[in-house]
C-alpha cells in the first residue's frame, strides 16, 4: 500500500467519525433532513470565505462557511416558526436558495474562483493527498488530514463534556430547560459542530458524501442498541468500516471513492435493516408469525379450558369449529403437545395441569397486563415480548 | 396561621406566536398543598407550568417560587412532562432516565456518579420499578413509563412538584400507587402541582385546585370551590359532578 492510498483511507476514516458523533445526535432529533440543508447551503460561505482568503482549506473559510449553515437553521426555524409551512417545506425552501446562490456566485467570478461544482458536492478524496500542508518547508501530512484531525479532535472533547447534557436535551427538551441546560445553546452548539464538520470534510469528500456519513451509519446503529454510548460506537465504526471498504471497492473498480463509500453505507444499512436481531425487517416478521401461532394456542387452549364435552375437543371438531385451516391447527397441536400443555387421548384433547396454569396466567396477564409475574415466561413466548 | 407561599405568579400572559393562550393570569400556590389544575383541554394547563419552569418566555408577568425568580430556585423545583412529549423509543433504559433527575443538582459537564446511580435506584425502588432498572425505556408499558417519570421527578429531591398528566394512559394500580406517593410527599411538607383530567377524583385526591380555561377561574381549597358553578364556568357547557360526601 503506497503512503497516499494510506492517507487517502485516513482521511475517509476520520471524516467518517467525525460526521458519525453529530449524526447521532442529528438521527435521534429526527434531523437528518437538516445536515442536507446544510451541506448545501453552506456554498454561499465557502464562494465568499475563498474571495477573502483564497484557500479552501483556511480556518477563516471554515468558520465562514459554517456560518452560512448555521444561518440555514435559524432561518428555517423562522419561516417554520410561522406555523405556515411544517418542518421539511422549510428546508426545501431554504436550502436550494442558499445553493443557488453560491452557483450564481462561483459563475460570475469563474474567473477568480477555482471552484467547480461537481467538486463540491461530489469532492474528491482522490486528490486529497496532493494537497500538502507545509511547515517551515517541512511536509507534514495533507491538509485535509489536519484539517478534519482539528475538528475531529474539537468534536470529541465536547462530546465527552457535554455527553450528559446533549443526552438530556435530545430525550427531554422540557426536563433539560427546567434543570436551567439550555437546550437552545445545545442546539445551536450541535448546529455548529455539524456545520464545521461539514465544511471540513467537504473539501476532501464532498457534500453528499458527508450527508451519508452523518446519517446512514446512525440509522444502522439505531437498528442494532438500544444504548446510546453503543449507538455512538457502533456509528463510528460503520462509519470507519464503510470509508475503508468503500475505498477499496472504488480502486477495484476504479471508480469514484465517494460514491463506493456511500454505496458500502447503504449496502451496510440494508443488511442491518433486513438482519438486526429484534428491529430488523426478518426478525419482525418472524416475531408476527410467532405471535400469531401462540394467540392461535391460547384460544385453543382456552377453549379446552371452557369445555369439558367429550364432542367440543374432539380433534377433527377442533378444526371445524375453531375454523383453521388444517394446517393451522396441526402447528397449534404440536406446539401444545411439544410444551406439554394437552394430552390426546383417542382423538380427546385435554388440558393437563401445567396446560391449565398457562391458560389461566396467559389470560390473566392479558386483562391485567401485570408484568412481573410472568417474566419467566416471556422466554418461551414471544406474545408477551410486548 | 399564614401559610407560606410557594409559587407565585403575577399577571402571566404567554403566547404562542403572538397569540396568547394564558391571559393575565394571578396564582398564588400555597405551602403543602396538593393541587389539581384542571381545564378542558387546550385551556393552557402545560403551557402555565412550562412557564413557571422558565421553560417558555411569557410575553407579560413574572414568576416567583419561595419570593425569587425560577432561575435562582432550580433545586428546589422537580418537573414531570407530558408522557406524550418525549420519545420513547429514545435508545437508553429506565435506570439511565431516573439518573437524568440528578443532572440539574450535579450541573454542566460533571457526570453522575455511584451517589447518583444510589438514590436513582431507591427511587426506582420507591416506585416499585427496580425490577425493570435496565429495561429498554420503549418495552415499558404506559403505566410503567409514567412511574419513571415518577422516580426521575422524585430523584430530585425537590420542594415543589410539578407534574402534567401523571395519570394519562395508566391503569388503577399505578394510579393508586403514584396518588400514595403524592399524599406521602405532601405529608412531608412539600408542594405538589398536578394537572389533572379526571374530575370525579379530585375531592378525594386533592385538598387545591386551580380552575384555567385561557384566564384563571379560580383557586382555593376544593372543599370550598370544587363546585358546579366554577365547573362551569371553565368547561362551558353546563356541567355537574356529583360530589360524594
Ligand atoms: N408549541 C406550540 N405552538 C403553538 N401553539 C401551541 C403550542 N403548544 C400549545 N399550543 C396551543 O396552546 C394552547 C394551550 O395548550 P396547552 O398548554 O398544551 O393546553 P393543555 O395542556 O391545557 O391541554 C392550545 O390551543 C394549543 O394548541
Ligand atoms: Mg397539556
Amino acid at each position: 500500500m503506497s503512503n497516499a492510498q494510506l492517507e487517502i483511507q485516513l482521511i475517509a476514516s476520520l471524516v467518517a467519525i467525525a460526521c458519525a458523533i453529530p449524526g447521532t445526535f442529528l438521527v435521534l432529533r429526527k434531523m437528518a433532513m437538516i445536515s442536507d440543508a446544510i451541506s448545501h447551503s453552506i456554498l454561499p460561505g465557502i464562494v465568499v470565505g475563498f474571495f477573502i482568503t483564497q484557500d479552501l482549506n483556511s480556518p477563516l473559510l471554515i468558520l465562514l462557511a459554517a456560518l452560512t449553515g448555521v444561518i440555514t437553521v435559524v432561518l428555517v426555524e423562522y419561516i417554520q416558526k410561522t406555523g405556515l409551512v411544517k418542518e421539511d417545506t422549510a428546508i426545501g425552501l431554504v436550502f436550494p436558495v442558499l445553493f443557488s446562490i453560491g452557483v450564481i456566485m462561483i459563475a460570475k467570478n469563474a474567473n477568480d474562483v477555482h471552484l467547480d461544482i461537481d467538486a463540491v458536492l461530489l469532492g474528491e478524496l482522490a486528490f486529497a493527498p496532493f494537497d500538502r500542508l507545509l511547515i517551515s518547508g517541512i511536509d507534514v501530512g495533507p491538509k485535509s488530514l489536519w484539517v478534519i484531525g482539528v475538528i475531529l479532535l474539537i468534536t470529541i472533547v465536547l462530546l465527552l463534556a457535554f455527553f450528559k447534557e446533549l443526552k438530556l436535551s435530545t430525550f427531554d427538551k422540557g426536563l433539560a430547560a427546567s434543570l436551567g441546560f439550555s437546550p437552545v445553546i445545545l442546539h445551536y452548539g450541535l448546529m455548529t459542530v455539524s456545520s464545521i464538520t461539514t465544511v471540513g470534510s467537504f473539501d476532501a469528500v464532498g457534500a453528499i458524501l458527508v450527508v451519508a456519513l452523518m446519517i446512514a451509519p446512525a440509522a444502522t446503529a439505531y437498528l442494532l442498541t438500544t444504548d446510546l454510548k453503543k449507538m455512538l460506537v457502533l456509528s463510528i465504526i460503520f462509519g470507519v468500516v464503510s470509508a475503508i471498504s468503500g475505498y477499496w471497492f472504488a480502486h477495484w473498480l476504479d471508480a469514484s471513492i465517494s460514491g463506493s463509500i456511500t454505496t458500502m453505507l447503504g449496502l451496510l444499512f440494508l443488511i442491518v435493516y433486513l438482519f438486526a436481531p429484534s428491529k430488523g425487517v426478518i426478525a419482525v416478521l418472524y416475531r408476527e408469525k410467532q405471535q400469531r401461532i401462540e394467540v392461535s394456542l391460547l384460544t385453543f387452549l382456552l377453549h379446552l379450558k371452557n369445555h369439558d364435552e367429550d364432542n367440543e375437543r374432539h380433534v377433527n371438531h377442533l378444526n371445524e369449529h375453531i375454523n383453521w385451516q388444517k394446517v393451522r391447527s396441526k402447528t397449534v397441536l404440536d406446539l401444545a403437545l411439544r410444551n406439554n400443555m394437552i394430552v390426546i387421548d383417542n382423538k380427546i384433547v385435554s388440558l393437563t395441569p401445567k396446560g391449565d396454569m398457562f391458560t389461566t396466567q396467559a389470560i390473566d396477564y392479558i386483562i391485567t397486563n401485570e408484568d412481573t409475574q410472568i417474566e419467566d415466561m416471556k422466554n418461551d413466548f414471544f406474545l408477551f415480548r410486548g | 396561621m399564614k401559610q407560606k407561599i410557594a409559587v407565585q405568579v403575577d399577571d402571566l400572559t404567554v403566547a404562542y406566536n403572538y397569540k396568547p393562550v394564558l391571559w393575565d393570569i394571578d396564582l398564588e400556590i400555597p405551602e403543602g398543598v396538593l393541587m389539581a389544575i384542571v381545564g378542558p383541554n387546550g385551556a393552557g394547563k402545560s403551557t402555565l407550568i412550562k412557564s413557571i419552569l422558565g421553560i417558555l418566555k411569557p410575553i407579560a408577568g413574572s414568576v416567583t417560587i419561595y419570593g425569587k425568580p425560577y432561575k435562582k430556585q432550580r433545586s428546589l423545583v422537580a418537573y414531570v412532562p407530558q408522557k406524550g412529549s418525549v420519545d420513547w423509543d429514545f435508545p437508553t433504559t429506565a435506570l439511565d432516565v431516573v439518573m437524568m433527575g440528578t443532572y440539574g443538582s450535579l450541573g454542566w459537564i460533571k457526570r453522575p456518579r455511584q451517589k447518583e446511580k444510589k438514590a436513582s435506584l431507591e427511587a426506582l425502588e420507591k416506585v416499585g420499578m427496580l425490577a425493570f432498572k435496565s429495561r429498554q425505556i420503549s418495552q415499558l408499558s404506559g403505566g410503567q413509563q409514567q412511574r419513571i417519570f415518577l422516580a426521575r421527578a422524585l430523584v430530585q429531591d425537590a420542594s415543589i412538584y410539578f407534574m402534567d398528566e401523571p395519570f394519562q394512559g395508566v391503569d388503577a394500580t399505578t394510579e393508586i400507587a403514584i396518588i400514595n406517593i403524592l399524599k406521602e410527599l405532601r405529608k412531608a411538607g412539600k408542594t405538589v402541582v398536578v394537572v389533572h383530567h379526571d374530575l370525579q377524583t379530585v375531592p378525594e385526591y386533592f385538598d387545591w385546585v386551580t380552575f384555567l380555561n385561557v384566564k384563571k377561574i379560580a383557586t382555593g381549597p376544593v372543599k370550598d370551590i370544587f363546585n358546579d358553578n366554577n365547573l362551569t364556568k371553565t368547561y362551558g357547557i353546563n356541567y355537574k359532578v356529583s360530589v360524594q360526601e
